[in-house]
């Protein structure tokens, strides 16, 4: 319809049909809540990345990256404390899960996630004051008694003292430490950092650690049950298994754990310039490789497994190829060959390893393909066990202590360490630590154990991966392989310089989990991120202008946005609504209706009234021939 | 007898709808005899992504006196093509207390949906009826969610139709049910004669047996909430 020639009368007159001022004007946005457009909402929920996640202490890893990217190294390194006590340790040791897991494998390279944890536990161990020694809180009154001074035992008493919870270690040997000292070799571990860590952690208060006293011979467990609030057994497994093979006591046949454990301790090792470990896993490793320094000759590491089947991690195994370790695949040992009590050699024959029904280790020989070889040292490096014949029976199953779902084995006794599970990381120990402290925690506070809640991991999928560039892992330096043969105390692993963890650090995709990148925060349309630091957490949706497009949840990198329905939003109070879509106030458009259509009706009664004069009663044409539009014409104002 | 029908939708992405419910809605009436009317409100902007937009029929026994209005000024019969429209407007605005009858395409508990009226609002209904017309609709695709996915899925998960392929025929898709459940629970058309300009004629014949109905008992009377707006006019 036209309504071209009417009057509208004034109240009526609106600046554009029915329409609110624009949100730029004043008071528009409040008249105008673009919230009502959302179908779905935006919503910050952050997962757990899989590095985290892949962690048995649980360490924040994504945070404390970031902390370094941003040079802020303290904030790193307390961050880390949170979860581990010694990652000057596990920078240098750990086998790090959390590298297997990242994300940025399916990208390009993982990042250097140990590299980075040493270098921030290195800073740490240089500071003049133990930085977290201030915020412990006042000691409870609680004391628990830890079995073992190892990676478990320690974990748990320093998350005990983080609680406010005192703590004793009773441990067997002569120093603390367990298969730190006593597993893992000096070129890998050296001892004075070994010796800080654990004074870092005496020195927190609350903590006694009494070496030389063998739970089970020297104290009774049932009066440690008795006399403390709590009881945490920590132990690994620190006998290594024997080879029933012919010859095997002979002088010269040793157990590799044996080895290492003595050479850990600092008492006079000797190694044969010639030696065979036989083992396919990390102890044949450490042990070939320690023999290659102590002994200076030749190591070869005998296994069934094929060179595809190792259980050593990879950059150990390229590090012992590069030291001059000489592996010898698919072969098992048959009988030690000796004259006058000590070893000259071994009959080894082609082998292949299988399993059983129960899932054990089986070694398939191939017969008359036997072979002599000459050495003059042989140990055995076939997996490990511990004595636990001190421990009630119904402890015990197949060599290992059987917990409940919570790691206990009595109502206050709880287990943790390679005893549980078989030989495994010294992280999974020290995440025993950390968990069972936190059941006693939790127990001493008179309430009931939860297991823990599930978890959402971020998979690599829902990344943005567009946002993140390709970049080459930086790999860790290390000494030259001449220099590492040399001395036990050499080194092999080198530190990350400060440019380099950084650089490192600034590799991570943040996976799930919100770092300030201020990306929403930039490409909202709508100015509905509102942001007050950057920094996560910080970042919220102006909920009555968000018009739900949804851009900022496609253009997070880190997956950390999600889109959610808005109607699962159960908050009917919370609801802006707006009164009409458009109109300011109610039926603006109704209300002019009335007069319009009068305005309509007077406007046809002129027209009809000005035909009427103009044309003739037979309706034939007027004189002029125009239609009246001359009359109609003359009614423009 | 006269019916205002306001079919409440969100633009570009379920325009189609809204428009295929109220066409079908007038040209059945036209059709019995009743003298009817559809607009197509272009105030409404529907070339917006999301932004409200309402299609209208009207129609009654008598002759339609505000017949270049667009706005239905006493709606009595409401439908949200889309959810959380329920969330987002007044969209009983003019409707007369306990005469409403609210059409809400949705999965959800419908007393889960009358949760968010107000009570200025909740007074206006007769009835609440819940249709789930993503599920009873001609499913195409893997996802419940898609019914016509040419436009590579419109970036996320939503009922696509304008913007993808426009399709002629009337009454296709969610609209079918939707109209199913509206006659049905108005019970002034008869479905028979209303299925007859239906494309998706068994579509809404689901509609018509598959749909929640809520009566809402008149709650007690509650100053309306004070809206932004002057209320000078209201």
């Amino acid at each position: 319809m036209s309504v071209r020639g009417t009057r509208v009368p004034a109240h009526l007159r609106l600046p554009i049909a029915g329409v609110t001022p624009p949100p730029t004007e004043k008071e528009g946005q409040r008249l105008f809540p673009t919230g009502n457009f959302r179908s779905f909402r935006p919503v910050y929920r952050d997962k757990t990345p899989p590095c985290n996640n892949a962690c048995p202490t649980g360490e924040q890893i994504q945070k404390y990256l970031d902390f370094v990217k941003h040079e802020r190294f303290l904030d790193g390194y307390l961050t880390i404390l949170q979860d581990n006590p010694m990652p000057s340790v596990t920078g240098r040791v750990c086998y790090h899960p959390c590298e297997t897991a990242c994300n940025r494998r399916d990208h390009d390279e993982p990042i250097g996630i140990r590299g980075v944890e040493r270098f921030l536990g290195d800073l740490g161990l240089n500071l003049p004051d133990n930085p977290i020694k201030e915020t412990l809180p006042e000691l409870s009154g609680n004391r628990v008694a830890i079995i073992g001074a190892g990676p478990a035992g320690l974990a748990c008493a320093y998350h005990l003292r983080r609680r406010g919870h005192a703590s004793v270690i009773y441990e067997a040997m002569e120093k603390p430490g367990g298969m730190l000292r006593g597993g893992i070799p000096h070129w890998h571990l050296p001892e004075e950092i070994l010796d800080a860590e654990i004074a870092k952690i005496e020195d927190l208060g609350g903590i006694e650690i009494r070496c030389g006293v063998r739970v089970g011979e020297d104290v009774c467990l049932d009066d440690l049950v008795g006399e403390y609030d709590a009881v945490f057994i920590g132990l690994g497994q620190d006998v290594g298994r024997r080879l029933d093979v012919e010859g095997a006591d002979l002088r010269g046949v040793v157990g590799a754990l044996e080895f290492l454990r003595e050479a850990g301790m600092g008492r006079p090792v000797k190694a044969g310039r010639d030696v065979l470990v036989i083992g396919g896993g990390n102890t044949a490793s450490d042990a070939a490789r320690s023999a290659i320094r102590i002994g200076g000759g030749r190591a070869r590491i005998v296994s069934l497994e094929a060179p595809d089947e190792l259980l050593i991690v990879d950059e150990d195994l390229e590090q012992g190829r590069d030291e001059g370790v000489e592996f010898v695949t698919n072969t098992s040992l048959v009988r030690v060959l000796g004259q006058n009590g000590v070893v000259t050699g071994a009959v080894l024959c082609e082998a292949r390893l299988s399993k059983d029904a129960d899932g054990r280790v089986v070694p398939e020989l191939v017969p008359g393909t036997e072979y002599e070889v000459s050495c003059d040292t042989i140990m055995i490096a076939i997996g490990q066990v511990q004595r636990l014949d001190w421990l009630p029976d119904e402890f015990v199953e197949r060599g290992l202590i059987r917990t409940d779902a919570y790691g206990r084995v009595g109502e206050r006794v709880f287990v943790g360490g390679d005893v549980t599970r078989g030989p495994a990381m010294v992280v999974d120990a020290l995440g025993d630590g950390k968990r069972a402290a936190h059941g006693i925690d939790i127990l001493l506070s008179a309430e009931e154990l939860a297991p823990p809640d599930p978890v959402e991991v971020m998979p690599y999928e829902r990344l943005n991966q567009a946002y993140f560039p390709h970049a080459p892992r930086i790999p860790a330096p290390l000494a030259p392989p001449a220099e590492r043969r040399r001395d036990q105390k050499v080194e092999v692993t080198l530190a990350y310089s400060r440019e380099q963890a950084m650089a490192e650090s600034d590799r991570c995709m943040s996976c799930g989990v919100c770092n300030g990148c201020d990306n929403c925060y930039i490409v909202c349309p709508d100015v509905s991120v509102q942001r007050d630091a950057r920094e996560n957490g910080h970042y919220n949706i102006r909920l009555p202008y968000c018009k739900g497009c949804l851009v900022c949840v496609q253009e997070c990198p880190t997956g950390c946005l999600e889109k959610a329905p808005e109607l699962d939003f159960d908050e009917p109070d919370a609801v802006v609504r707006m009164e009409t879509a458009f109109s300011p106030y109610d039926g603006a458009h109704a209300e002019q209706s009335a007069p319009i259509a009068l305005l309509i009706e007077d406007q046809i009664a002129a027209y009809d009234a000005a035909r009427r004069e103009s044309v003739g009663p037979n309706g034939d044409g007027g004189p002029n021939g125009d239609g009246g539009r001359a009359q109609n014409g003359a009614q423009e104002p | 007898m006269y019916h205002e029908l306001t079919v409440w939708s969100r633009g570009i992405i379920m325009d189609k709808e809204a428009r295929d419910v109220s066409s079908c809605v007038a040209a059945a009436a036209r059709a019995l005899g009743y003298h009817a009317e559809n607009v197509s409100d272009y105030v409404d902007d529907p070339d917006r992504t999301n932004c409200m937009v309402r299609r209208y029929a009207r129609f009654g026994d008598k002759p339609i006196e505000d017949r270049f209005v667009y706005e239905n000024p006493h709606p009595d019969w409401v439908v949200l093509i889309e959810e959380t429209i329920v969330k987002g407007v007044n969209f009983l605005r003019g409707t007369r207390p306990g005469e409403g009858v609210l059409v809400i395409n949705s999965g959800r508990d419908p007393e889960y949906l009358l949760k968010f009226l107000p009570g200025h609002m909740r007074e206006k209904l007769h009835k609440l009826v819940v249709v789930d017309a993503v599920r009873l609709a001609e499913q195409r695709g893997s996802s419940p969610w898609m019914f016509i996915r040419d436009l590579s899925e419109l970036a996320f998960d939503r009922m696509s139709t304008e913007g993808a392929v426009e399709r002629l025929a009337i009454g296709m898709g969610i609209a079918a049910p939707v109209i199913g459940a509206l006659v049905a629970a108005t019970g002034v058309l008869p479905v028979d004669e209303v299925a007859k300009v239906v494309a998706d004629r068994d579509a809404m014949l689901r509609g018509v047996d598959d749909h929640r109905v809520l009566e809402v008992s008149p709650a007690p009377a509650v100053p309306p909430a004070p809206s932004a707006p002057s209320a000078a006019h209201a």
